[in-house]
């Protein structure tokens, strides 16, 4: 950046100094002045009357003889000129008038459609002249807007990155949910069988040990006992029968 | 100054782009501020060497270009001026000839 700007002072100083030894003078490099030497800018024609005499002629005029003045001055001028016959009217000047009437009618007659097509002319040329700068104007705006979409869509793309960030979170949360839900789940079916293992085994004993006490105590029964047992039934109905 | 150049005057960096109608030496009062009795010592401070005076028309012509001729739509009007002129021009340079036809023998 810096080379840059030096080359740049180093190159407009070169032309300045070549410049002032081409006309060898002016020896300190002084800076545009813009106030009182501004670039002249293409205006408006000047204001004519009569068809060719500069307003400011009449104006010079306005403030000595009032508005009619120039016109009292120009006849009283042409009057004298004719009257001293410093200007002659020999043969040429009726030919002068015929051809100002012609110019007359002409412009009247002409003069506004001649116009018209003439502005149409100027502007279409004008339009033709400027359309590549217009042209490239347009490009560039164009780009820069299309640079400023793109930049937009850029930031887009921030949010998005943001976006799919919480998304992945949002799945590593779910993913983790899942496998608490699958721990959970598994240390509760194995409790579950432990529970429904330990159910049957006391289950098993407690029937085991009921056949077995059952068995012992049916083996454990004399044929003495049972007949004192029946003997007793006998008496037991005996009396009851007696009822 | 060789024929071709720049007034000397005339510095690039001061002055910006060259416009032919104006005049970039030091300013005197303009003639249409002057007193009648000033007319003389201003036309004594002229410089009237060849070139300044072919300086001053081209100022001239370059003046009536800028304000009739080169803006974006003229009328008739700097044509009907360079017929009038020319009219004027040549009415006077054929003035030893037409006076011959006077009209009039006593005014």
């Amino acid at each position: 950046m810096l080379s840059r700007v030096a080359l740049r002072s180093g190159a407009s100083k070169q032309t300045a100094c070549t410049a002032l030894v081409a006309r060898g003078s002016a020896s300190d490099v002084a800076t545009h002045d813009q106030k009182t030497f501004a670039r002249p800018v293409r205006g408006e024609p000047g204001k004519v009357r009569l068809g060719f005499i500069p307003e400011e002629w009449f104006q010079f005029f306005h403030s000595k003889t009032g508005v009619t003045g120039p016109y009292t001055f120009g006849v009283g001028l042409a009057t004298y000129l004719c009257s001293k016959e410093i200007y002659v009217m020999e043969h040429e000047y009726y030919s002068g008038l015929s051809l100002l009437v012609m110019v007359y009618v002409a412009h009247v007659k002409f003069g506004p459609k001649l116009a018209a097509w003439l502005d149409k002319e100027v502007e279409a040329t004008e339009n033709e002249w400027n359309e590549g700068r217009n042209q490239t104007v347009k490009a560039l705006e164009d780009a820069i807007e299309g640079e400023k979409t793109e930049q937009w869509r850029a930031q887009g793309q921030e949010l998005l990155i943001q976006a799919k960030k919480e998304n992945v979170l949002l799945q590593l949360e779910a993913a983790y949910r899942e496998r608490l839900m699958y721990a959970y789940t598994e240390v509760k079916r194995r409790l579950d069988y432990q529970l429904e293992k330990s159910n049957v085994e006391r289950r098993l004993a407690q029937k085991h040990m009921v056949d077995w006490i059952v068995s012992n105590v049916t083996k454990a029964i004399t044929p003495d006992q049972e007949k004192q047992a029946l003997d007793r039934c006998i008496a037991d109905l005996a009396s009851l029968a007696r009822k | 100054m060789a024929f071709g150049d720049y007034p000397k005057e005339y510095n690039p960096a001061v002055h910006g782009p060259y416009d032919p109608a104006r005049y970039y030496g030091k300013p005197d009062t303009p003639f249409s501020q002057l007193k009648l009795n000033e007319i003389g010592s201003w036309f004594g401070r002229r410089s009237k060497t060849p070139s300044a005076v072919a300086g001053a028309f081209s100022r001239a012509w370059w003046r009536w270009q800028h304000k009739y001729v080169q803006p974006k739509k003229v009328g008739m009007a700097p044509f009907y001026q360079l017929l009038v002129g020319s009219m004027v021009f040549f009415y006077a340079i054929n003035y030893g000839r037409i006076k011959h036809h006077k009209n009039y023998k006593y005014h």
